[in-house]
């Protein structure tokens, strides 16, 4: 048995420590963000935050994260109005706003990587407010362990979102 | 209503009076599909029932269904929408379901590609005869003849009197009986026939807009469930451990240690081993155990990827299969080469592609112990995999029914049924009699799915005294490129479709011409595609080789390569900038505008001298065009080429495109830039790497695609022509511009010319040393 935080909720869970996070996610707590993309660390659709930081949950064990915040695509509304100190209400009515510019942007195409890119963008929007196109370009390609992969070619639109969302997370904090 | 009323050809009926709710064309065919599974017996909707195709109900919500599936392109959750509310003068919003993909919940079927071209005009016709039967109703309950009745937002009005669609099947159930003709099963489905009057594109309201993708907020917000989301009461997870290169046969099945996999079980049919196990951790490490110890023959029946051209030039085969000649073939080329002061003669290769899905394939099947077999997969062409499934187990096709759900697009590789884990997912499900997961691993995706073909083209051009293009010659060299096996269905044994061979149409080995020629100004024209059978296939035994499936743009990539990059060698022969060359060969208005536009929009420098270097980098420019499935295209490419490395960075690319009526701009530009990406890919990084076993990439350092790092600034020039009245296709196309610009581009720069692909880096450099 392993207790672990998922988008602010202490979980039990059964499966063995050497369980691969992602499994445990999609099969044992049967969260949808979270994808399958190669296993190793090579493409990013399976990445979550852990204390804050992107990791690629294809490589992280169970048993690593015991005791630790893990937050999923589905815990960005949560994150957002944690961070903004929303009433329970309005938090629920919220998107973070990086959804809501990934929306805007209408960024998706087939839309399976953008797990990984949504969270990628809240990682870097968090520590750096305004980021130049340069700093987007590293951040998604030379910052973790691999580049975060889009093979429908969707990397305008990303970039595009995460300036929309860097404005809209400012001006929300004007 | 007293009998039937004739819709242009359509017939339109009352079933009955129902007291609450009312409906045209109620769901029907769904509830008698749901009826029959309890009877083990599934079927289609009958797609002559327009209720198979549109749902008016009395609350003025309508429901669509389309055999097509979304794989990115978001036609069917905004095209479709939008040319269904149009023709029913029906607000965008009215039209609050789409249904498509399921066997047992849409009609038409068909493969998932040219949605605006062959697919498009079945929506189109259903809503066209639904919009007439409502009048017809209208006219009847009004009492005002049906030429006098106007339409606006869903709302009937006439003689002073209105009624809305919901208050015209208010209390009744209606049907509409749609003539149709083709097959469910086949490539292109079933067409809905006849010609009921559409409504003139001059009157459009909703078509044009940018109405935004319904997908998109459910995959945005975890909301959406996909393929990878599907879960069964008493699933099991499983991995298949596939032979150890594209000939082997099984020797011996390795031991699995029960006690780190207390729970697996080994199932073994023919050549197919998987593992089965309740959860996803055990069945990894239970494929990784058994894979350890299992024994294959050894095969070497594949030239390599260092001997591929030579082999294809020198050893394949091109003369069993007819030969495809262009139909604008003209002139007499030969004369035009001999009379001939300036020729030129160039060979250029394209490797084999990977279609990449960021997902590996994965699939859930259920046979169930009645018989009866659910699918639930992401594929271009469920119908086609239905009756694929159904040949593998020769059982009858109503006993299978195969789901669609959202997945990573795959670019064409399931367009024929299969995307790789269906038929193993069924197998294994049969074997165990439970419904079985199947996952492949990133390597299983890579090395035992389909490829894009590789092909070479050979081309011979003559210049006339003024430079002009007297003569062209191309002879396009392609393996077959649309092998729809089952591949867990060759493992094990069981029967499927045969290789594509000299006998098949679609799925032979026969090349088509899939580049349309667009210079009219040349006097001599010859273009001829050859075709041959799957490198390594005939000395597999498994009969697997290097299996090929069409992928984004299929075949006319290939072609269009080749061309474009000689037209580009031929201007420099000539003297002329490449873009002003292919405006004084070129007729068609629509062409001469695209041109015109990436001149404007590229920023590009007419010049006869290349630019010089700076700081170790020098730059050029480089142009291509293109006319696919209705639509006109030109691109620009600028590029950045260090001259020590060869490393060449893609910094602009402009793409006009004209596809007659713009749909839907927003979505249309998204799709441009996305293909556009691809095409950067395609050209400086992918190759498929193989030895003389198998395919060698295994993960995306072997197969790299491109990164945010790799993507140029776009920009992307839409050209709306409604008087052109059609629509044309825009998703394709964009990703097969950039390489011949991109290789025009390099000759800019450096005055090397690359004619193979991709351009990477150590390649270049050798050109550059040359």
């Amino acid at each position: 048995m392993t207790t672990i935080v998922v988008n602010g909720v202490k979980r039990e869970v059964q499966a063995p420590a050497d369980t691969p996070l992602l499994y445990v996610l999609r099969n044992d707590l049967e969260l949808s963000g979270p994808q399958f993309g190669c296993g190793m660390a090579q493409c990013g659709a399976c990445s979550v935050l852990l204390n804050g930081k992107e990791v690629r949950s294809c490589i992280t064990t169970l048993g690593s994260v015991a005791g630790k915040d893990v937050t999923t695509l589905e815990g960005l509304p949560a994150r957002w109005a944690q961070h903004k100190g929303l009433s329970a209400a309005d938090a629920a009515k919220t998107l973070h706003p990086i959804q809501a510019a990934w929306i805007e942007e209408q960024t998706p195409l087939c839309g399976f990587c953008q797990n990984g890119m949504m969270i990628k963008a809240t990682e870097l929007l968090e520590h750096t407010t305004s980021p130049s196109v340069a700093e987007i370009k590293e951040a998604f390609t030379t910052s973790g362990p691999s580049p975060h992969l889009c093979r429908c070619g969707s990397y305008t639109a990303i970039i595009q979102a995460v300036q929309r969302a860097a404005s809209a997370m400012k001006g929300s904090q004007a | 209503m007293s009998n039937s009323i004739d819709v242009f050809g359509a017939a339109l009926s009352r079933r009955g009076f129902v007291k609450a709710g009312g409906v045209l064309l109620a769901g029907f065919g769904l509830a008698k599909a749901e009826g029959q599974q309890k009877a083990g017996v599934v079927d289609s909707l009958n797609p002559a029932l327009a209720e198979s195709w549109i749902e008016i109900h009395d609350d003025n919500t309508i429901l669509i269904r389309t055999g097509k599936s979304d794989f990115g392109q978001g036609t069917i959750f905004t095209a479709y929408r939008q040319i269904v509310a149009e023709e029913l003068c029906v607000p965008f919003e009215a039209i609050t379901t789409v249904v498509s993909g399921d066997t047992d919940r849409t009609p038409d079927g068909g493969g998932t590609f040219d949605l605006l071209g062959h697919g498009m005009p079945n929506i189109r016709k259903a809503a066209a005869y639904v919009h007439h039967a409502l009048l017809d109703l209208a006219a009847q309950r009004l009492a005002v003849p049906k030429d006098q009745l106007s339409v606006k937002d869903g709302v009937v009005s006439g003689g002073g009197k209105s009624l809305s669609y919901g208050d015209l099947v208010k209390g009744q159930k209606l049907n509409l009986t749609i003539p149709m003709k083709g097959d469910v099963n086949s490539m292109f489905g079933l067409v809905v026939d006849g010609n009921p009057p559409l409504k003139p594109v001059s009157q459009y309201t909703i078509v044009g807009k940018s109405f935004p993708n319904s997908v998109t907020v459910p995959k945005v917000t975890a909301k959406e469930t996909w393929v990878t989301d599907v879960r069964l009461p008493g699933m099991m997870h499983a991995r298949v451990v596939h032979p150890k290169t594209l000939g082997s046969k099984l020797v011996s099945v390795g031991a699995l240690d029960k006690a780190r996999c207390p729970n697996t079980q080994v199932v073994v049919k023919g050549n197919l081993v998987g593992v089965v196990a309740p959860t996803e951790w055990e069945a990894v490490k239970a494929g990784q155990q058994v894979a350890s110890g299992t024994k294959w023959a050894d095969w070497k029946g594949l030239p390599g990827d260092r001997r591929l051209f030579q082999f294809l030039k020198e050893d394949a085969d091109w003369k069993t299969a007819p030969v495809a000649a262009s139909k604008t073939n003209k002139g007499d080329v030969a004369a035009a080469m001999a009379s001939s002061p300036k020729k030129l003669s160039a060979t250029y290769q394209l490797p084999y592609l990977k279609h990449a899905p960021i997902g590996p394939t994965m699939a859930v099947a259920d046979f169930r112990s009645d018989g009866t077999v659910y699918v639930y997969t992401h594929t271009q062409n469920a119908q086609a995999l239905r009756t694929g499934i159904a040949h593998m187990l020769s059982t009858p096709v109503d006993r299978v029914v195969v789901r669609t759900f959202a997945g990573p697009g795959h670019y064409g590789r399931s367009n024929g049924g299969n995307a790789g884990a269906e038929d193993e997912a069924v197998i294994l499900s049969q074997a165990v009699g439970k419904p079985v997961r199947v996952q492949w691993t990133r390597q299983d995706d890579l090395q035992w799915s389909t490829q894009s073909s590789a092909a070479l083209s050979d081309v011979e051009i003559a210049l006339d005294a003024k430079g002009g293009l007297s003569g062209y010659e191309i002879n396009h060299y392609m393996p077959a490129m649309q092998d729809d096996r089952l591949v867990g269905a060759i493992l094990a044994g069981l029967p499927t479709i045969p290789a594509p061979n000299e006998k098949g149409s679609v799925f032979g080995v026969a090349n088509s011409m899939h580049d349309p020629w667009v210079y009219d100004a040349a006097p001599a024209v010859l273009e001829r595609a050859y075709g041959t059978g799957q490198v390594g296939q005939n000395s597999s035994p498994l009969n697997v080789g290097l299996r090929d499936h069409s992928m984004r743009t299929p075949g006319q990539y290939q072609q269009n390569f080749p061309r474009e990059l000689a037209i580009t060698e031929a201007a420099a022969l000539a003297g002329i900038d490449p873009l002003q060359f292919r405006l004084q060969h070129a007729s068609e208005k629509r062409l001469l505008g695209v041109l015109e536009s990436v001149r404007e929009n590229s920023g590009w420098e007419s010049r006869s001298k290349r630019p010089g270097v700076s700081n170790g980098v020098s730059r050029g420019q480089g142009v291509s065009v293109m006319f696919r499935s209705g639509t006109y295209w030109a691109c620009v490419a600028h590029i950045a080429v260090n001259m020590a490395s060869g490393a060449i960075k893609v910094e602009k690319v402009t793409v006009a495109v004209d596809p007659g009526i713009v749909v839907n701009p927003a979505q249309l530009k998204r799709q441009v830039e996305g293909g556009a990406v691809m095409g950067v890919s395609m050209a400086l990084l992918e190759e498929l790497r193989f030895d003389e076993s198998g395919i060698t990439a295994n993960d995306w350092r072997s197969y790299p695609i491109a990164t945010m790092a790799d993507a140029p600034e776009i920009k992307v020039v839409l050209i709306h022509n409604p008087e052109v009245g059609t629509y044309g296709q825009g998703s394709e196309a964009a990703n097969a511009l950039a390489a011949p610009a991109i290789a025009g581009a390099l000759f800019d720069a450096t005055g090397k010319i690359a004619r193979r692909l991709p351009l990477k880096p150590d390649y270049v450099q050798t050109l550059l040393k040359a």
